[in-house]
């Protein structure tokens, strides 16, 4: 028994949706919005965001950012141990050998590694899962440049940024940034990436939270897949770039000069941990979703799990933004089947409103994206949200009012991807509503790097995901997917000049990792964990308690 | 009136030629081509394997979609797909035991049993339009073009799927006298071409074309017409390397007839697509006052 | 194990877990081998259930990355199902398989010296033309993509139209791994989208003009003066700035042009 593809349970709360339906699309015809919050009224309402609960985090005790307070899951990470005891791995037989070397495998990474082929460097990159398992293959909105002269320039393009970011964000890589946008979109135009356009070849553009200007662009509902395919397979077309699979780097090495110098690698499927010597590091491993900090559920990859941040950090790369990650406001929560999973902020950037169990708007759509999580949650905690007969609760998101202010068949055009999936789980979302509650989506801050994204370790360039400055504090939406290839192109051209003129040849040595040892010893941290994690563990307790030996996590010998 | 219609591959790439100055003249005719939805390729070449049922698969399941168009008569215009589908179809008609295992495997939700009528177009213009109403539609006779009619093997073997008289068709014969154009007979119509043997010999393919080419110009033709893409290539191909190694050789136009129809229906040169053709008509359609002076076969525009 | 141990947990395992005790069994077969699973879950979870931790297999985890391509069938059914582990839900007595990874042709190529002609694509591709029409891709793509139309629109020179049949292509191989001819489609795809994308659709003439702006430094003093500012100004600047509306058409032209 089901209504609309929901169980029975649903049905009063549907019908409350479908009430208020015709009055609020009226509303929308007519231009009318929800009123925006102030920026003080905004800053009140992150009271309820996670970020700001400080049960949630603690000081680190070791290391560059020695005091920083960031969520308890990002802690036990950094106050562990390497995966291998330095003193065991052999620098002296190096197995691959680079100009370049690309840790990760997914936007960033594959850009940084064509850019870096382009200008001469022999690039070997070594990655987790497949070449194109990430969080930019997942992204689904849209990315963002200010295209169109007539009423947008990179100068709005910055305020939407800091205004997104609390105005915390760092100016020189935030200036980067917006002006080297629109040259980035046009180098993904030319490599196929198939977006969006009008048939005179103009880019459909629209809103995201926090944009002042429509200057989101996207390729369907599936953007970031369409671009992550596309630039893997320019990567496959380059004979100078070898990809590594299934070989993640659990530990940077540096060079007798200071210099990082290549990495540890370790084979997953061999468990063999092998050496890597290169002129110029680019560290580009994405996200951490699947910390699940503070045990919020995540739309990130299987692989999001910090390894960068743990590898640089370790390396001597201070922290910076890593106290606020980003709650996607639109996360499933029923069905279960797909619950986490991510829905696009296009379906409200085309008028799709956000609801309470009393079918009513509470907030605009298009808040930024932590104070419309933060509003979300609040709502909830009202007792205003949906319940669940999975005893959650949630916001309705109204899919439905797409097909009548745009036409009929626009969600199942438009959002072909969502549309699909659902419609396998028996809902139709052109004519039901979509439930949803915040969910973790985006590592805000990472290893501190500048605008050329140099870190303060010669030789170790960072990109995406893992840096942390452009978004400040808070990422607009459509700003990561723009953000892995203006970064990626860069790191890629600087860490080639670096490999060209500034590597030099010395000795290799793990020292930095013994030293960390040491200091976590000094400060009294007796824990036998060990990172980088590589994948999160889902089996159960009642599994586990009888795996004896799990090799994966690290056979410490 | 609409008619399902099978283009086939090449049609919507090298052979646009014989496609487009196809649809547009039956429209001028008053009847509409039809596309098949979501045709796929006819199978290029019938299988004689007994064992090799799987190549009947694709021209069976194109039959099958006609019927879920919901009609019962498909028109082909390449000769080389009329003859897979139409063989496909008999194999259909006449061998219960493969019917019904393609039946299962296909699995497109209908029994097909080879009920729908494959059709050539020219068939259409003969049974349907008639000779004579034809050739009261015509603005422009061809009057005084010498042509010689080509048939090639495929739209008259074997026998059980022949569009014509397999001994001596005078289908494409009528036809050309229908456009006011002058048919030149010749011994050779109905030679093979070679077909696909310039896959895997096309060093052989000026042999296989000289006694073709040689017997109509003899016979005094000034331009061959034609039905499939695949005589087309290898005719156009012969008469090349012909004209290095014989002698006195002279080439000639080869035009589908598709191209000679809307011609002389007053369709203009355009939707003819001359630009595609092996040998340009362009001169002899001018000397013939049935293209003016000014006109020409570039490429309209954007097209490459 | 106590439920007391569960519960120093962090909270949305806790939940998830004792939810797992509740839900009622069902037997699955993985590659043979039967496990008993709680009902409700996906067949990735199934099997993290069971104990495997994956290593291929598993990707995005949420039905776009194409890692964990599944073939499965039911007994008494000759049928063969295909799935993603991260979409599909277990059902009683499946018997299940994942294809991680399978050998596929793919042909290099100079991108940009390619033209939008469909010989590029035959020319790359010539086993494009072994295609019988056996419909196996179609019914082995669990994106539910007509891959054999696609394939169609292919040989037929149709570049466009393969490219928007195959859009929600995830590249899990599934087609390849069923086809007859022995294609690679999904490779084929892929060409095809992106010829598509360069060189049929029109190129974004505003784009090119805002490249070139930014290039001739338009744009450099505007952003070192905000570079300068100071947040409570920005602050002044971010909420006096102008908001095309929402509703507002392609023609839209904001009031202040000072900063274009």
């Amino acid at each position: 028994m089901s209504y609309l593809g929901y169980p029975d349970f649903f049905e009063p709360y549907i019908k409350k949706v479908e009430q208020t339906r015709p009055a609020r699309i009226e509303k929308r015809k007519k231009g009318e919005e929800f009123p925006f919050m102030s920026l003080q009224e905004r800053q009140d309402m992150l009271r309820y965001h996670p970020d700001y609960k400080e049960e949630g985090r603690r000081e680190i005790k070791v290391g560059p950012s020695k005091g920083y307070r960031i969520a308890h899951e990002f802690v036990d990470l950094l106050e562990a141990k390497s995966r291998v005891d330095p003193n065991k791995v052999d620098l002296s037989r190096v197995d691959y050998e680079a100009d370049v070397l690309v840790i990760g495998g997914g936007g960033a990474a594959t850009v940084a590694a064509l850019i870096a082929e382009e200008n001469g460097a022999q690039v070997l990159v070594a990655t987790k899962l497949r070449h194109g398992d990430s969080n930019t293959m997942m992204a689904e909105g849209g990315i963002q440049a200010a295209t169109k002269r007539e009423k947008d320039s990179p100068y709005y393009h910055y305020l939407d940024v800091l205004g997104g970011g609390h105005f915390k964000n760092d100016p020189d890589i935030v200036a980067a940034f917006v002006k080297q946008a629109p040259d980035a979109l046009q180098w993904l135009e030319r490599l196929g990436v198939m977006f969006t356009k009008f048939p005179d070849g103009r880019l459909g553009a629209m809103h995201g939270g926090g944009t002042c200007r429509k200057r989101m662009h996207y390729c369907a509902d599936l953007s970031g897949m369409e671009i992550m395919r596309t630039v893997r397979d320019e990567a496959r077309n380059r004979k100078n770039i070898k990809v590594l699979e299934f070989s993640p780097a659990v530990e940077l090495i540096l060079n007798e000069h200071g210099q990082c110098a290549g990495a540890v690698l370790y084979n997953m499927e061999t468990e063999e941990y092998l050496v890597a010597r290169a002129k110029a590091v680019i560290l580009a491993t994405g996200g951490s979703g699947r910390l699940h900090v503070q045990g919020f559920m995540t739309t990130n990859h299987y692989g999001a799990t910090a390894d960068g941040i743990v590898l640089g950090y370790r390396a001597g790369v201070p922290l910076s933004f890593l106290h606020t990650v980003q709650y996607h406001p639109t996360g499933v929560v029923f069905p279960e089947q797909i619950e986490g999973w991510l829905i696009t902020e296009r379906f409200r950037s085309e008028g799709a409103d956000v609801l309470n169990v009393n079918g009513e708007k509470f907030v605009n759509e298009r808040e930024p994206r932590d104070v419309e999580s933060a509003r979300f949650i609040k709502e909830c905690l009202d007792g205003k949200g949906v319940p669940t007969p999975t005893g959650k609760v949630g916001i309705w998101l109204d899919s439905p009012m797409l097909d009548i202010l745009h036409g009929e068949g626009r969600v199942r055009t438009a959002f072909v991807g969502k549309w699909k999936v659902y419609y396998r789980l028996g809902i139709d979302i052109s004519r039901a509503p979509m439930l949803v509650y915040p969910t973790l989506h985006y590592q805000n801050g990472g290893l501190k790097d500048n605008a050329e994204c140099e870190t303060g370790l010669p030789g170790l360039y960072v990109a995406g995901e893992v840096t942390g400055g452009l978004h400040g504090e808070n990422r607009l939406m459509g700003n990561s997917l723009m953000d892995i290839v203006v970064f990626g192109r860069i790191a890629g051209k600087n860490a080639t000049v670096f490999a060209r003129e500034k590597a030099r040849d010395g000795e290799l040595t793990l020292k930095h990792v013994k030293a960390y040892h040491k200091e976590l010893k000094e400060a009294g941290i007796v824990a036998d964990r060990v990172a980088p994690m590589l994948l999160p563990d889902y089996t159960t307790a009642e599994v586990k308690e009888k795996q004896l030996t799990v090799s994966y996590l690290g056979t410490l010998r | 009136m609409s008619l399902a219609y099978y283009p086939g591959c090449t049609l919507k790439t090298r052979a646009r030629n014989l496609e487009e100055p196809a649809v547009a003249s039956m429209e001028a005719l008053g009847f509409k081509l039809d596309e098949v939805p979501r045709w796929n390729c006819c199978g290029a070449v019938y299988s004689l394997a007994d064992d090799d049922l799987i190549h009947q698969v694709a021209p069976v399941r194109n039959l099958i979609r006609v019927k879920k168009q919901g009609k019962n008569e498909l028109v082909t215009l390449c000769a080389f797909c009329l003859n897979t589908l139409k063989r496909a179809n008999l194999l259909m008609r006449q061998d219960v035991a493969k019917r019904d295992t393609l039946n299962a495997f296909i699995d497109e939700g209908i029994d097909y049993s080879g009920e729908v009528k494959v059709v050539h177009l020219l068939e259409v213009l003969r049974d349907e339009v008639g000779w004579a109403a034809l050739s009261q539609k015509v603005k422009l006779p061809l009057r005084g073009l010498k042509i010689a009619p080509y048939y090639g093997c495929t739209l008259l073997r074997p026998r059980e799927i022949a569009i014509d008289n397999v001994e001596n068709p005078t289908i494409l014969g009528e036809f050309l006298k229908a456009l006011g154009a002058s048919p030149v007979d010749f011994p050779e119509s109905t030679r093979c071409c070679g077909s696909y043997q310039v896959v895997s010999s096309p060093g052989d393919i000026a042999e296989y074309t000289r006694p073709i080419l040689n017997s109509a110009l003899k016979n005094g033709a000034e331009a061959m017409v034609l039905t499939c893409p695949l005589c087309d290539y290898n005719l156009g191909r012969g008469q090349k390397e012909l004209a290095k190694k014989q002698s006195g050789f002279r080439e000639m136009p080869l035009l589908y007839f598709t191209q000679l129809l809307a011609l002389a229906l007053g369709l203009g040169p355009q939707v003819c697509h001359f630009e595609l053709n092996h040998g340009s008509p362009e001169s002899l359609l001018k000397e013939k006052h049935l293209l003016s002076q000014v006109e020409s076969f570039q490429p309209i525009g954007g097209q490459k | 194990m106590s439920t007391k141990q569960r519960k120093r947990k962090p909270a949305k395992t806790a939940v998830k877990e004792e939810k797992k005790i509740a839900a009622k069994l069902i037997p699955i077969y993985i590659m043979g081998k039967r496990y008993e699973i709680p009902e409700g879950l996906t067949i990735m979870k199934a099997m993290e259930y069971a104990g495997y931790i994956l290593i291929r297999g598993c990707g995005c985890r949420g039905g776009t990355c194409g890692a964990c391509g599944t073939v499965y069938r039911k007994p008494g059914d000759y049928k063969l199902q295909v799935a993603l582990a991260c979409q599909k839900t277990v059902e009683p007595d499946m018997y299940i398989a994942q294809i991680p990874f399978f050998p596929a042709n793919r042909a290099t190529y100079d991108f940009a010296g390619l033209t939008a002609a469909p010989e590029e694509v035959f020319k790359l591709y010539p086993e494009l033309f072994r295609c019988v029409a056996c419909n196996s891709c179609t019914k082995a793509c669990p994106q539910g993509i007509e891959v054999m139309d696609a394939i169609s629109a292919l040989k037929q020179g149709n570049i466009a139209q393969a490219a928007q049949l195959s859009f929600d292509c995830i590249q899990c191989g599934l087609c390849t791994s069923r086809c007859f001819g022995e294609l690679a489609q999904y490779h084929m795809f892929q060409l095809a989208r992106r010829i598509y994308g360069a060189m049929i659709v029109p190129r974004a003439q505003h784009l090119t003009e805002m490249v070139k702006a930014v290039g001739e430094g338009r744009y450099d003093r505007f952003l070192e003066e905000l570079k300068r500012t100071k947040e409570d100004e920005l602050k002044k600047l971010y909420e006096e700035r102008e908001v095309e509306p929402m509703a507002a058409g392609e023609d839209w032209k904001p009031k202040d042009r000072r900063y274009l």
